[in-house]
């Protein structure tokens, strides 16, 4: 019997096919962005969940704190490693690893050299019995037991050793930095499953001394806390975790940073479960250094949203159309009533109608799913793909997601279907009873309210992301540039070398040493000592290090004092920030001032204009630049930086004359010149992905309203029809019929525009409040895209209400 | 006893007045009966047959079908009656505009919960009867009035029906197609199905054991 129901429901189906059409096109929309953030939802929370005793695993994180400002480290400081590893009441087992920076790695017998070694780290065995990997060759237990060991992926040996069975890989040599011989032991195959461990490559920890990293056993800097530096470990049992919890606190008691000016300051090591590694959150963007993928509970959640509204809107739409549609198909339901159909009988079978679009739409949504994907795949991890969609757990969650679209979308028409008695049916009363109006009213409303929150939405962010993006820094952006020497092996003379050479292009002017470009996301801070009336004043400022041209490269003014006398001269020029920061009103007088370290006193010789340091995001804080006085013979000038002029024409061809200079001099490496203007941009990925996104969702939820709002309108013309010839007859033209059959839809737009205002200025208000500097929630962006709204409803009405409006009179009054 | 009413009024307001559409109705059919109602055009024919069979409400007075009173009953129960007990011919044919033919007549044997062995079986049985085999997959539209009135027939039928209430079957049927309905409807009831019709014509009412006459909502 359910045959013949299917019949029947396909066949209706095909009926009414403009209806179906929306239908089927607003549900899988819906379903198919369901499916899409599906997938990047189950990808994020797939991640190392296929660990051993996944539960029981903590990494030890630091979290500061100082003058109430509080942020955290995802590595810890070496020497509590071996409090670890001497033995930690309720910790079964701890392992310790750090990430090792490799310059070079030769495979003297097959004569290959390779650089740029990447997800190396310095772990020892109980890293392998901590996180068991699949042994390819090797043995786990003893692998990284001695000095100038190292364990390879199995994706590693075969780069290393190309063409050798692993288990041969196993006892051969590898030459690391020109002259450290290490012994390969172990071949381990690379996690199956999606993981945040992506390391390849095992070092011995013992053999830390050998390649000038810090050794566990002699470390004593409590106080360094590198975010290489990773500490894992398995507590005994879940009441154990209380007690390693407070023996951490009493270590961080134990060993907090006397220095009188850490006075104020806290430091707490905070256990991180494995299980919320990939959303660290608070321990770091990143779970590890060598991550490329930030996971967000916070994104995750306006994805579901987004994807919920969509649903929600698909739904919306049929239930709109389907109570609609339901005064034409009472007839059939009398009938089938007079044949003894109960009305659960009724239900079933209009749910089951539903039930046959909506998969329709969901095999559509397979089919569309991969297309929607790839707009998003700018800000996706490279490795995500829909295969999940695919899988027995996918197949069951599309299932799921049918099962319950049918009943929200269904339940509504068919109940209001099955409650129509027969006879007012079958002599064709039903016109009177229209019970449903109101409800389509609301939904209509509903839907549009959505759309406009999304449109207002996209269109404010956009204005923030497009001020943020063309204020003023306060310092040269356009045409300024710079490249990175390479961080090893490199002399002071190949520098020397490669600065002339640079400098000599001539396209390219005020060419300067320094660190760090003035805005960047990075964030080297010192604390100053600062004299002040005797007392002495403890200020946490932004260094930047440059030349004496440096300043002038990005265009930065100073306002007072004059430039550092030569390169390396020990003296500070400040900015504003700093000066108002430590107490003065008249910026100006900072200069002239004196900044202790240890022993000495160093002048403040200039004071320069505030620039934004990072994004706009946050504010301009207190900074200070000078020259090359290294403390620790650690060269601060790494970067070339230049303008590369007004003519942007000749910037290839300046930038090929700078990788030939550099080619001169470090033929093996690479260079990469960064623009300015990019980085700055780079600022705001997170933002640019969110207008990416909006713009999506507020297309899709438009689409989705008007083709109701279409459906809608083509149902109320057509029972209009006759009334339209009638008035047509009296004398009403084009322009006044159009108004009257439009009216009722604009009134419904107007409502949806009123309750969207209020909600998307609240939504944006507490968005923007991750900005230290807000474009203003001007009232002509919720006009316009009401305006813009109220168009677009107009051009989908009218397409209909014309062709009503233009129907000869006599065709329409003659149909009864 | 099968069904009695007594006093029913039945009225719909129009401009502050009652229109009465049925007035002081007293019926009782028994189980076996073959009833006519006749009456002008408009006189309520269509409107009592619908009350009879549950179609549509009244307003005032009594009605008892198999000792349950009508106007306390529950939907559901309704719906059973109808499955177990009546078979609907109607004055404008009803079909299902989405069905073939063939699934038309299918359709009450589903809601009986008929096995679809059997089902097959009762539709061939009934579309031979009917002598509309070739008509089986066409749909309602494809068909001449008359023929539709004939799978509106046939599917009434095909339940077995203790009670037929048929509102002017024959209408768009020539006369000897009449005939024939006329004479399957007496040879059902003679083998006990009780059978209400509303009728214009003499001699079709000639074919059951009582006739009423309706005129203006009155039984005279
Ligand atoms: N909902 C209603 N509102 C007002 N009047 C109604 C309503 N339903 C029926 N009527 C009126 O009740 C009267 C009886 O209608 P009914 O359909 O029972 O007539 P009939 O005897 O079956 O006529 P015919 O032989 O033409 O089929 C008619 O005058 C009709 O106009
Ligand atoms: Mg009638």
């Amino acid at each position: 019997m359910v045959v013949i129901y299917i019949k029947a429901a396909w066949r209706s189906i095909l009926k009414n096919k403009l209806f179906s059409f929306i239908n089927v096109l607003g549900l899988s929309i819906g379903i198919c962005s369901a499916m899409v953030i599906g997938a990047i939802v189950y990808f994020d929370f797939s991640f190392d969940t296929f660990h051993k005793d996944k539960d029981k695993i903590y990494r030890v994180t630091t979290v500061f704190e100082s003058n109430g400002n509080q942020f955290s480290n995802r590595g810890v400081a070496v020497p509590i490693m071996r409090t670890f590893q001497e033995g930690m009441p309720g910790v079964e087992l701890a392992a310790p690893f750090m990430s090792a920076n490799f310059f070079k790695v030769e495979n003297k017998l097959q004569d290959l050299t390779f650089k740029n070694i990447e997800n190396s780290i310095l772990a020892d065995n109980n890293y392998f019995e901590l996180f068991e990997y699949d042994w390819l060759a090797g043995d786990s237990r003893s692998a990284l037991s001695n000095p100038a060991q190292v364990v390879l992926s199995e994706n590693k040996a075969q780069r290393y050793f190309p063409h050798t069975p692993v288990s041969d890989v196993v006892g051969k040599t590898l030459i690391y930095n020109d002259s450290i011989s290490v012994k390969v032991s172990g071949v381990v195959a690379d996690f199956k499953q999606n993981s945040d461990f992506k390391f390849t490559e095992f070092m011995s920890l013992s053999s830390a001394k050998m390649f000038g990293a810090k050794d566990i056993v002699t470390n004593d800097q409590w106080n360094g806390t590198s975010s290489g530096d990773q500490l894992f470990f398995k507590v005994k049992d879940e009441a154990s975790v209380t007690l390693v919890e407070s023996r951490l606190k009493e270590l961080a008691k134990e060993h907090k940073n006397k220095a009188e000016w850490a006075a104020n300051d806290e430091r707490n090591f905070i256990l991180q479960p494995l299980t919320n590694l990939h959303f660290g959150g608070p321990y770091g963007e990143y779970p590890f250094n060598n991550s490329n993928h930030v996971a967000s509970i916070k994104v995750l959640k306006s994805l579901g949203f987004v994807a919920l509204f969509l649903l929600l809107l698909g739904c919306a739409n049929f239930i709109n159309l389907n109570s609609a549609q339901a005064l034409t198909r009472a007839k059939e339901i009398g009938i089938r009533k007079t044949l003894g159909s109960s009305k659960k009988q009724v239900v079933r079978q209009f749910l089951l109608e539903t039930f046959i679009l909506t998969c329709i739409a969901a095999i559509l949504s397979l089919v569309l799913a991969p297309l929607l994907l790839r707009q998003f795949i700018d800000f996706l991890p490279a490795d995500i793909n829909l295969s999940i969609l695919y899988s027995l757990k996918g197949a069951l969650g599309i299932l799921v997601l049918i099962v319950l679209v049918s009943f929200l979308s269904g339940f509504y028409p068919a109940f209001v279907l099955s409650g129509f008695r027969p006879v007012s049916v079958l002599k064709g009363q039903f016109s009177k009873g229209d019970k449903g109006v109101r409800l389509r009213k609301t939904l209509t409303v509903f839907q549009f309210v959505v759309a406009q929150v999304f449109v207002i939405a996209t269109l404010l962010v956009t204005k923030q992301l497009h001020y943020v993006m063309n204020k003023d820094m306060g310092l040269k952006t356009n045409a300024t540039a710079y490249i990175s020497t390479p961080w090893n092996n490199s002399t002071d003379v190949q520098k020397e070398r490669l600065f002339n050479a640079v400098k000599n292009i001539q396209e390219l002017s005020n060419v300067s040493w320094g660190g760090n470009p003035p805005a960047s996301n990075n964030y080297s801070t010192s604390m100053l000592t600062y004299f002040k009336e005797d007392a002495e004043m403890h200020q946490q400022t932004q260094m930047l290090w440059g030349d004496v041209n440096y300043l002038n490269t990005y265009k930065i003014p100073l306002l007072s004092g004059r430039q550092m006398l030569n390169d390396s001269v020990k003296e500070y020029i400040v900015n504003e920030a700093f000066a108002k920061e430590v107490g003065f009103q008249n910026t100006a007088d900072v200069v002239g001032t004196f900044v202790k370290m240890d022993t000495l006193k160093i002048p403040i010789v200039g004071l320069m204009r505030d620039f934004h340091q990072h994004s706009l995001r946050s504010d301009i804080g207190p900074m200070a630049i000078t020259g090359d006085w290294p403390d620790d013979d650690y060269p601060m000038f790494n970067k070339i930086h230049f303008d590369l002029g007004e003519n942007s024409e000749n910037w290839t061809n300046s930038v090929k004359q700078i990788e030939q200079a550099w080619a001169s001099v470090y033929p093996d490496e690479e260079v990469q010149v960064q623009f300015m203007d990019e980085i700055v941009e780079g600022f705001y990925r997170t933002e640019r992905s969110t207008v990416q996104l909006l713009t999506w969702a507020t297309g899709l939820s438009i689409l989705i309203s008007c083709m109701g709002l279409l459906g809608l309108v083509v149902y109320t013309t057509e029972k209009r029809v006759k009334e339209i010839g009638v008035r047509k007859v009296l004398g009403a033209n084009l322009a006044q019929l159009n108004m009257e059959l439009s009216k009722e839809f604009l009134i419904l737009i107007g409502i949806a525009f009123l309750i969207s205002v209020p909600i998307s200025w609240y939504l944006i208000q507490e968005w923007i409040q991750n900005f230290a500097y807000k474009t203003a929630l001007s009232w002509w962006v919720f006009l316009t895209s009401g305006i813009g709204m109220v168009l677009v409803a107009l051009a989908v009405i009218g397409t209909r209400t014309y062709r009503t409006a233009n129907i000869n009179p006599v065709e329409s009054l003659r149909a009864e | 006893m099968l069904l009695q009413l007594n006093n029913i009024f039945k009225w719909v307001q129009s401009g502050g007045q009652r229109i009465f559409l049925l007035k002081d109705i007293n019926l009782e059919v028994k189980e076996g009966e073959f009833i006519s109602i006749m009456g002008p055009s408009g006189s309520g024919k269509s409107t009592l047959l619908n009350v009879i069979g549950m179609l549509d409400t009244f307003d005032e007075g009594e009605y008892h079908f198999l000792e349950d009173s009508v106007h306390n009953l529950k939907e559901k129960h309704r719906s059973n009656l109808y499955k177990e007990y009546i078979g609907f011919v109607f004055q404008s044919y009803h079909l299902l505009d989405d069905l073939t033919v063939q699934e038309n007549l299918e359709m009450p044997l589903i809601y009986k919960k008929f096995k679809g062995s059997e089902r097959k079986a009762m539709v061939a049985d009934m579309l031979d009867r009917f002598n509309i085999v070739g008509k089986k997959d066409l749909f309602p539209a494809q068909l001449s009035g008359g023929q539709q009135q004939l799978v509106g027939i046939a599917r009434a039928l095909i339940s077995n029906p203790k009670l037929i209430l048929a509102d002017e079957p024959t209408g768009n049927l020539n006369s000897k197609q009449g005939e024939e309905i006329m004479d399957l409807f007496k040879q059902l009831n003679d083998e006990g199905v009780t059978i209400i019709q509303v009728t214009h014509s003499e001699k079709n009412a000639e074919y059951g054991s009582r006739i009423i006459n309706l005129l203006d909502g009155r039984m005279i």
